[in-house]
């Protein structure tokens, strides 16, 4: 275990980013992070001015719209990422021609994944760390942050992210399509998880869907940690249920994905 | 002129062809439409609507005053990704194949942006069912001013395509420009939040936007019951920015393909 193919895909992939896609790469990352406060700002500021609906602070334990809308979108755009860079690898290969020459080698495919994970998740929290600096202007504070608890919960949204990405790529491997499934999922998600309005205001069979998706729960933990300053033990439940549904995730991507494979490859040139 | 319009006709039969192949093409005209809307209309109710800043925005017709600006931005988001899915041509190889051609450059963008119509069209209508089956109280309407304005926004939105379609002929690396014209759209062309409460840097950003206009002229048809004089502003902005645009285009299209000349590489970068 030298974690040559990691670092090999490493490699590959920040290059690939920097020198065939180097406007995508800086401006993307930067302006996104942008936007996402602004569209909120806006609402909350020019068209509501600060009036919040009495149920939001009930249901949220926080009256700071912005902060929560901050930490909700972000959690999201980590998501989208992970899952645009993890799901599509093999796609992307398959369509840029890399494919075949990538299975002709012997790659294990757990750092295969892993590798195109770090690059995004290096840039990503460049990205998000932009965001954060444009909010601050905007009057998002962290002061009730627990430090401890944020870091596990950021372990453990990695996690749930690689197990989503594990899944959906197996389907755009074997529908050959990234359009549909990524962007129905991302709607999804968005409707859902409870990223920008509390999931309490859905009905209740959407929240019991939203249950068996992992984001929900680690939007969950990321703003306990971090806006209400929520300790580790006080939610023990959330966290190993969160940490379990991950896992079957990751367990049904890594199956499906070696059935998947030899399909894609079957059907590599029809 | 012949040719012109055979290349146009070839265009939008391939291009719908290759949109409709699948039937998961109706996922995305039906589901996320509903979807963001469905989620536009819950991220207001954090809000208390009673205290809006803008007379019109009120709990019984927020979800129309929705719908309206969702309608209008759907409609542009088609032609948007009808020129998303042409840069996939660079990356297949059929681009160049297409300039080897003698067809006329301008006919193929067109022909591509209108082969995404049928899709829009399917989405005003689901967009306008919604509206009459939630509130169809709210809407106060003339006939001929909605068709006017309706046929309005759908060429503004073709011309918007077009000219996105001829910024991706330049690269592979232009995912970046859905970055800076596509996302911001949404923000500031009035779609959640109306411009009249804008502060001046975001009005001047607002005035970029085609949709802005659009958006704009289309609820005070639906809403007000607005007559064509009324909102002839809108309609000659309008046709101002289809024809800046177009000539736009055309300008675009010689520069790309001395681009192409010079680097003498259509299908990678």
């Amino acid at each position: 275990m030298d974690f040559k193919v990691l670092r090999g895909t490493l490699k590959k992939e920040l290059l690939t980013k920097y020198r065939a896609y180097p406007m995508d790469f800086f401006i993307g990352n930067v302006l996104t992070g942008f936007y996402t406060i602004l569209g909120a700002y806006m609402m909350y500021k020019l068209l509501f001015e600060r009036n919040m609906n009495s149920s939001f602070a009930n249901l949220t334990g926080t009256s700071d719209y912005l902060s929560y809308v901050l930490v909700g979108s972000l959690t999201y755009l980590f998501l989208v990422r992970t899952c645009l860079n993890v799901s599509r690898s093999l796609i992307t290969e398959l369509r840029e021609g890399t494919l075949e020459s990538l299975m002709l080698a012997p790659f294990r495919r757990v750092e295969y994944f892993l590798g195109n994970m770090l690059v995004q998740t290096l840039t990503t929290t460049m990205e998000v760390m932009i965001s954060v600096l444009v909010a601050i202007p905007f009057g998002i504070s962290f002061q009730y942050i627990h430090i401890g608890s944020f870091l596990l919960a950021i372990v453990v949204a990695l996690y749930s992210f690689f197990g989503i990405s594990m899944v959906l790529g197996c389907v755009m491997l074997f529908t050959r399509d990234t359009y549909i499934s990524q962007n129905t999922l991302f709607a999804f998600v968005f409707l859902v998880c409870g990223i920008t309005f509390p999931s309490e205001y859905l009905p209740a069979w959407l929240r019991t869907i939203a249950d068996f998706i992992p984001i929900t729960g680690v939007v969950t933990l990321i703003r306990n940690s971090v806006l209400l300053g929520k300790g580790i033990s006080e939610q023990s439940t959330i966290w190993i249920n969160t940490l379990l549904i991950s896992t079957v995730y990751v367990l049904i991507g890594f199956i499906l994905m070696q059935k998947c494979e030899e399909v894609a490859l079957e059907k590599i040139h029809s | 002129m012949r040719s012109f319009v055979k290349t146009f006709a070839a265009e939008i039969v391939k291009q719908h062809k290759n949109y409709f192949y699948s039937k998961t093409i109706y996922i995305s005209l039906f589901l996320w439409p509903l979807f963001s809307f469905i989620t536009t209309y819950y991220s207001f109710q954090v809000f208390d609507l009673s205290k809006s800043k803008v007379p019109y925005i009120t709990a019984e017709n927020v979800v129309v005053y929705l719908l309206l600006g969702y309608m209008c931005m759907s409609l542009f988001r088609c032609l948007v990704q009808s020129a998303w899915r042409f840069s996939f041509e660079r990356f297949h190889g059929t681009l160049e194949l297409i300039f080897l051609s003698p067809s006329n450059r301008a006919a193929v963008l067109l022909g591509n942006a209108v082969a995404s119509l049928f899709e829009s069209v399917i989405i005003t209508v689901v967009f306008t069912v919604f509206m009459l089956v939630l509130k169809s109280e709210a809407l106060f309407f003339k006939l001929l001013p909605a068709v006017i304005v309706f046929l309005l926004v759908i060429g503004m939105a073709v011309v918007w395509g077009m000219f996105l379609n001829s910024l991706f002929l330049f690269s592979r690396d232009t995912n970046f420009l859905f970055t800076v014209l596509e996302e911001p759209m949404e923000i500031f062309s009035g779609v959640k939040v109306p411009i009249i409460l804008f502060p001046l840097w975001a009005k001047m950003i607002a005035a970029i936007f085609p949709l802005t206009y659009a958006i704009e002229a289309v609820r005070r048809v639906m809403l007000y019951g607005s007559s064509l004089y009324e909102i002839r502003i809108y309609l000659l902005i309008g046709i101002l920015i289809m024809i800046a645009l177009l000539i736009a285009i055309m300008i675009i299209l010689v520069i790309v393909e001395k681009h192409i000349r010079v680097t003498g590489n259509i299908t990678l970068f």
